[in-house]
């Protein structure tokens, strides 16, 4: 449990793709808490820390564009040779959301170091000396290991606008104006609709990388607010 | 959503026994061809051809048959997925490819239902089968046909079964019997072996350890998609651009198998009915959360009228539009819930793509709806038919009014505008200005006489246009165009108009019987840049004026002179006019017009 943070994010198109349309895209009508998460993983994430998404605030209405675009169908990989762009392009519509601005509410959850995951991209056995390979076994302990180190660092780093990469709303290429700001002294009106959203993607379970299992809930829209539950909570399915 | 509320509708419609969609188990299907059989699985009588014109084509009788899987719509290709007592002859009858191992998929899937269910006319059904097969001359009657047998050997026909000691009115075929069809509405979900399943989450209930097939049924009915149908949800075993996380097809986006049938049910439902019409490339379908008359009357507002009865749109528009002032909504209509619309298309052939989703409260829709004719409404001729189709009215943006030369996307874009409340888009204002400017010597090719290029059609799109995104920007009442001729508009687009019709029309009048007047030579350049043209044409119209009789020549300066007079100490003429007081020039010049015809008032 640490403070949570708002990000005012808007941007012109953005597409939360809905998994049953995924080829010929279309998008949900808010943003998905994993697309949010997503936004506050491109401006800081570490081992220690793992972010959960609490409010999602709708400001502006919601309005659709209906797009055509070159894609190209297959994958591509480094093993590949490459991708022949001719051969594999195909058209495909996209019905995408235009105009959005959320508030977006997380905070983070603080990971002792016992706790963490293996990395998946350890150093290579013949780049390990003998004498370093104790020291790569232990645990990541390091001084002052705290919440409020990484709390610290996030603020900073969104006021000063630094990213790992560029914060996108739902696809790559529909990137984001974000900025972080203080609810309490920049309050804003969220539009006034209440709405039940269906069944909506909320997050994917990570827990056994073998075998990835999508997470879903039932949003309600009170008056342009979503209160997102907790992934551990009934009202998020596995 | 989309899939959530086709699953919602087909639920209500399934509680409803007068409504006619396929239960769970059963599936709508036309049978072809019907053979009559005894206990003992002998032919008896001769083949008996279903096949018939209904409507404009031919089909096979509509009925409900057992629905154990996909197959019932559309076979795949291992032809081992046999119907349950009924299916195409290929399978029955063991032709065309693959026939002996579909003809033994067939009878496998027969007898497993008779040892469940030993019911006499599945017996004589598995009989029936088994002497074909040992001894194939058992079914040359049907299959060397003197009419019908080609078209049975192509294997494509459905053909299903008659007990001949049952009453053809209540159990026309074997599976209709009484005990036949208790136990397949009773059976659960028989799990098909061809068919492939994984157990999960679904997306559309929310409950967890349901099965989730990979395959969903086809859809069919949208205009464009291959004629055996196309999905939604469909992603191919090898295309790995579209998979995630390493799940195949259909386990990218779970969907029970309950839910996937309710679904397409009721798509495949609502393509097939009333509530359905064509905007542009988008097959759309509509329907209500409860149900109600608006269902039944949506279509009516934006597609064209049946040739027998060409009043009936009119009709149902005007009661819309009166509808507030009469109260005469029906009281369940007004909560009667959302309304949805949705717009279907297929530009890749086996694969739906959602063109638009339009969900709004029902009174709000029908609002939006009448707001759309209000501010289509102007001064009409009294030749002219008051209301228009969507279709009509984008014809009339078309090069040589063809229908392919509407831009593509336009007409969805303009029904989502529509129905969103939305201004319309913006090249529908630039194509119907367009037109004008090309068409402003336009002759009738056998009478010669000048064709209006302003029609009444054209005028409303454009003060339509205008109105709609006046107030969709800050609201100023003077930019707002009137439904007939209005003097106090001081817009200098409107007024230049006006003048441009007032000076043809003097034009008209000292030269009575002229074919070529300033409208055929200088409408564009007076309507793109006035600074140009209007000096000549005053010049010319001097000369005009001249020739005309003191009394006309009065009656006409009094008008010149209200028209320059109103255009607000504006110096010179401006040098060029921008896209929307080009607009306003057009519906100046046609409310001119229009003006200039006295009409006799009608009697209400």
């Amino acid at each position: 449990m640490s403070k949570g943070f708002c990000l005012e994010v808007k941007g012109d198109f953005a597409c939360f793709t809905r998994p049953e349309m995924k080829v010929e895209r279309v998008s949900y009508d808010v943003i998905t808490p994993s697309a949010a998460r997503a936004i506050f993983d491109a401006i800081l994430w570490k081992p220690a820390i793992r972010w959960r998404i609490t409010k999602i605030e709708v400001l502006n209405p919601i309005r659709w564009a209906n797009i055509r675009r070159n894609e190209v169908a297959h994958t591509a990989s480094p093993k590949s040779k490459g991708i022949f762009i001719e051969d594999s392009r195909q058209q495909r519509a996209a019905l995408l959301l235009r105009d959005v601005k959320y508030r977006l509410h997380g905070e983070f959850d603080f990971i002792p170091p016992e706790k963490r995951g293996k990395t998946s991209n350890p150093v290579p056995e013949w780049l390990v000396d003998a004498a370093e390979f104790d020291d790569l076994q232990k645990l990541d302990v390091r001084a002052a290991e705290t919440e409020a180190k990484y709390a610290a660092m996030f603020e900073r780093r969104a006021k000063k606008g630094q990213h790992f990469h560029h914060p996108y709303l739902g696809c790559r290429e529909f990137a984001a104006d974000v900025r972080l700001v203080d609810p309490s002294r920049e309050p804003v009106t969220p539009i006034a609709k209440n709405d039940d959203l269906g069944w909506m993607l909320y997050d994917l379970d990570f827990s056994d990388p073998a075998n990835i299992k999508p997470m879903f809930y039932r949003p309600e829209m009170k008056q342009g607010v979503i209160q997102v539950p907790h992934p551990e909570s009934e009202e998020v399915r596995k | 959503m989309i899939l959530q509320a086709l699953k919602e509708y087909y639920d209500r419609k399934a509680a409803d026994p007068d409504s006619g969609i396929a239960p769970p188990g059963w599936i709508a299907q036309k049978i072809d061809y019907m053979i009559t059989i005894d206990e003992t699985g002998n032919m008896v009588g001769g083949l008996e051809r279903l096949r018939e014109k209904r409507g404009k084509k031919e089909s096979g009788w509509p009925c409900l048959v057992p629905n154990v899987g996909k197959q019932s719509i559309k076979h795949n290709n291992s032809g081992t997925d046999a119907n349950l007592l009924w299916d195409n002859c290929g399978f029955v009858l063991g032709v065309g490819k693959r026939g002996e191992k579909k003809q033994e998929a067939f009878l496998a899937a027969a007898s497993l239902f008779t040892n469940r269910v030993p019911d006499l006319g599945a017996k004589a059904i598995c009989q029936f089968i088994e002497k074909a097969r040992t001894d194939p001359s058992h079914v040359d009657p049907i299959l060397k046909h003197p009419e019908w047998g080609v078209e049975i050997g192509t294997g494509s026909p459905t053909i299903a079964f008659h007990l001949h000691k049952d009453d053809p009115n209540s159990a026309k075929f074997i599976f209709q019997r009484r005990q036949v069809a208790e136990a397949l509405s009773q059976s659960s979900e028989q799990e098909d072996k061809a068919e492939a399943c994984v157990t999960g989450l679904c997306i559309l209930t929310g409950e967890t350890g349901q099965s989730i097939p990979l395959c969903h049924t086809v859809i069919k009915g949208i205009r464009g998609a291959q004629p055996a149908g196309a999905t939604i949800v469909g992603i191919n075993k090898d295309k790995t651009a579209f998979c995630s996380f390493g799940k195949e097809q259909a386990a990218n986006s779970p969907i029970s198998k309950t839910a996937a049938d309710a679904y397409t049910k009721a798509l495949n439902y609502l393509l097939n009915s009333t509530q359905r019409m064509q905007v542009g490339d988008a097959s759309t379908v509509f329907w209500s959360e409860k149900k109600t008359d608006f269902e039944d009357k949506f279509a009516m507002f934006f597609s064209d009228p049946p040739k027998d009865n060409p009043d009936q749109h009119t009709q149902a528009v005007k009661a819309l539009l009166d509808a507030p002032i009469t109260g005469a909504l029906p009281s369940e209509d007004l909560d009667a819930g959302k309304f949805f619309v949705l717009g279907l298309a297929a530009p890749a052939k086996a694969r739906i793509s959602i063109r638009f989703w339009i969900v709004s409260p029902l009174s709000e829709m029908q609002e939006k709806i009448r707001q759309h004719f209000r501010d289509l409404e102007i001064i009409c001729p009294p030749y002219e038919k008051a209301i228009y189709s969507i279709f009509r009215l984008l014809l009339s943006t078309a090069a040589r009014s063809e229908a392919k030369n509407i831009p593509p996307n336009l007409e969805g874009d303009t029904m989502r505008s529509i129905l969103e409340g939305l201004p319309y888009p913006a090249t529908l204002l630039q194509s119907v200005i367009r037109r004008i400017k090309a068409e402003q010597s336009l002759k009738n090719k056998k009478t010669g006489k000048s064709v209006p290029h302003i029609s009444y059609v054209r005028a409303a799109l454009i003060k339509a246009c205008i109105n709609r995104s006046c107030r969709f920007k800050k609201y100023k009442p003077e930019e707002e165009l009137a439904v007939s001729l209005d003097p106090h508009n001081m817009n200098i687009g409107y007024r230049l108009g006006r003048l441009f019709a007032t000076l043809e029309k003097i034009q008209q009048a000292a030269n009575p019987g002229i074919n070529a007047t300033i409208r055929d030579r200088y409408y564009a350049s007076a309507s793109g840049t006035p600074a140009v043209v209007f000096g000549t044409l005053i010049k010319l119209s001097k000369h005009h004026l001249a020739k005309l009789k003191e009394g006309w020549r009065i009656h006409f300066e009094k008008i010149l002179q209200e028209i320059i007079g109103g255009m607000n100490g504006t110096v010179a003429f401006p040098p060029h006019l921008p896209l929307e007081d080009q607009g306003r020039f057009a519906v100046g010049y046609y409310h001119q017009m229009q003006d200039f015809y006295p009409r006799k008032e009608k009697q209400d």
